[in-house]
């Protein structure tokens, strides 16, 4: 039945995959003809200080999200992204896909779908997740002091056997985040150098693809931080590093970190491509791959 | 323990972030010429303003906030100001940035395509990008003195 289920399940995701796709496509098109795309009224930020879409749908980097809020939006504008995202390891496969609003720059609204794929055994783990955010204080870039956004992410599993099965309390949870991050114009190499730290509370095992809680529950604080330098105004590298809890007796949990390129070509698109080690996962160590996301902005 | 481990962490982040910014951020008490070198002195700074005129007269985002000034004033003046600026050999003679935009109530967003008209106009004038963020850094400075008042 497990498989049936997962069947089905894919076959609508990989539909709802495509219709993504062309979302973005239709609106990426114009930004790409349009010359004067870079002085929309409506993209009140400078080129890349929107950051891209995290895994989680909230705004980022990739593996973590960042205290910058998604989207062009300045304060007085509304901003939206649709983003489509996929990590490779050795043994699994995430397929993620999702959008999200902003409020004058102050509150995001997030909603993705992480479509989990353990190849050996053809089963998908499904999770909706969905995310607010509210940005305290600050300014990224022209503030002495970090900007401070706090979020909740509350992911809930469609496909709970395997939760259950491996120890998990809950096949659904919400964590907290608070997110500090700034930016200098002129910083390392007189290159525009970000730095992003997280402090997330919460215990989601395996970003919740494996459940909530478990039988050996560890510390519910951890610490991410993320590191970025524009090498360009179109291309950023970086890194993330993200600790995670260990809360299974049955399965040990690793933290994961991550080497980026993002390219921005425009304010309506931007490509990034990662390195990604994301520890052991289930049973299968060493988990490393590639991480591609592409993000559209409305 | 909990509330340790988050005090601790706190504390990490907080350190983090601060004492990656000393770090980050150079001196401004450099008392020689550099980055106006860097930005072409003279001439490089009069084609920098000049660019700059000519992205402000095409962006509709702002367009009509330079619409009542004097052109010829006001190249004069930014030429002075950024010369200035630059630790060059130059006095501003123009108005306070606070003056000048004191009624305006520039928002964020408008000030953010000022920027990029700089980014711009420095491009196109050829200005390497360390240069860019140098200036763009000292003028980033000015923001709470022109935005919002």
């Amino acid at each position: 039945m497990k498989q049936t289920l997962s069947a089905a399940g894919f076959r609508i995701d990989t539909k709802t995959v495509s219709l993504c796709m062309a979302v973005v496509m239709m609106t990426a098109l114009p930004g790409l003809t349009v010359a004067d795309e870079e002085q929309n009224p409506r993209f009140g930020k400078i080129k890349g200080t929107g950051g891209v879409s995290s895994i989680s749908g909230v705004g980022g980097g990739g593996l973590t999200p960042w205290a910058t809020l998604s989207s062009y939006a300045e304060a007085g504008q509304l901003g939206g992204t649709v983003f489509a995202s996929q990590a490779r390891v050795d043994d699994y496969q995430l397929d993620i896909y999702g959008g999200s609003f902003n409020f004058h720059d102050k509150v995001e609204v997030s909603y993705v779908r992480q479509d989990f794929l353990i190849e050996a055994a053809d089963l998908n783990i499904r999770q909706d997740k969905i995310g607010l955010r509210y940005k305290v204080a600050g300014d990224v870039i022209y503030d002495r002091l970090p900007q401070i956004t706090v979020g909740v992410e509350h992911g809930e599993l469609r496909d709970e056997a395997v939760a259950l099965s491996v120890g998990a309390r809950e096949t659904r949870g919400t964590v907290y985040t608070i997110s500090m991050a700034r930016a200098w114009i002129n910083g390392i190499g007189h290159r525009t150098t970000l730095l992003n730290v997280n402090l997330r509370y919460g215990d989601s095992n395996q970003f919740g693809i494996l459940g909530y809680g478990g039988d050996d529950a560890d510390t519910r604080v951890n610490v991410e931080v993320a590191g970025a330098m524009f090498l360009n105004r179109s291309v950023a590298v970086g890194f993330e590093w993200r600790q995670k809890p260990d809360n299974l007796s049955a399965l040990k949990e690793e933290n994961a970190h991550d080497l980026f390129v993002a390219y921005f070509p425009n304010k309506r698109l931007s490509f990034t491509a990662a390195w990604v080690d994301l520890g052991e996962i289930a049973g299968a160590p060493d988990q490393r791959g590639v991480y591609f996301s592409l993000q559209a902005n409305l | 323990m909990a509330a340790n481990t988050l005090r601790t962490s706190l504390f990490f982040g907080a350190a983090l972030v601060l004492s990656l910014g000393a770090c980050a951020t150079q001196p401004a008490t450099d008392a020689d010429d550099s980055l106006y070198q860097a930005l072409g002195a003279e001439q490089g700074i009069e084609q920098i303003a000049e660019n700059f005129i000519m992205e402000i007269a095409y962006d509709e985002r702002i367009f009509d906030r330079f619409a009542d000034s004097n052109v010829q004033r006001f190249r004069e003046k930014m030429i002075e100001h950024l010369c200035m600026v630059s630790d060059g050999p130059c006095e501003y003679t123009g108005d306070s940035m606070v003056l000048v935009h004191r009624g305006m109530d520039i928002n964020s967003a408008e000030f953010n395509a000022v920027v990029e008209n700089m980014m711009e106009a420095m491009d196109k004038a050829g200005t390497p990008l360390s240069a860019q963020n140098r200036l763009l850094e000292r003028l980033a400075g000015l923001r709470p003195e022109i935005i919002e008042i």
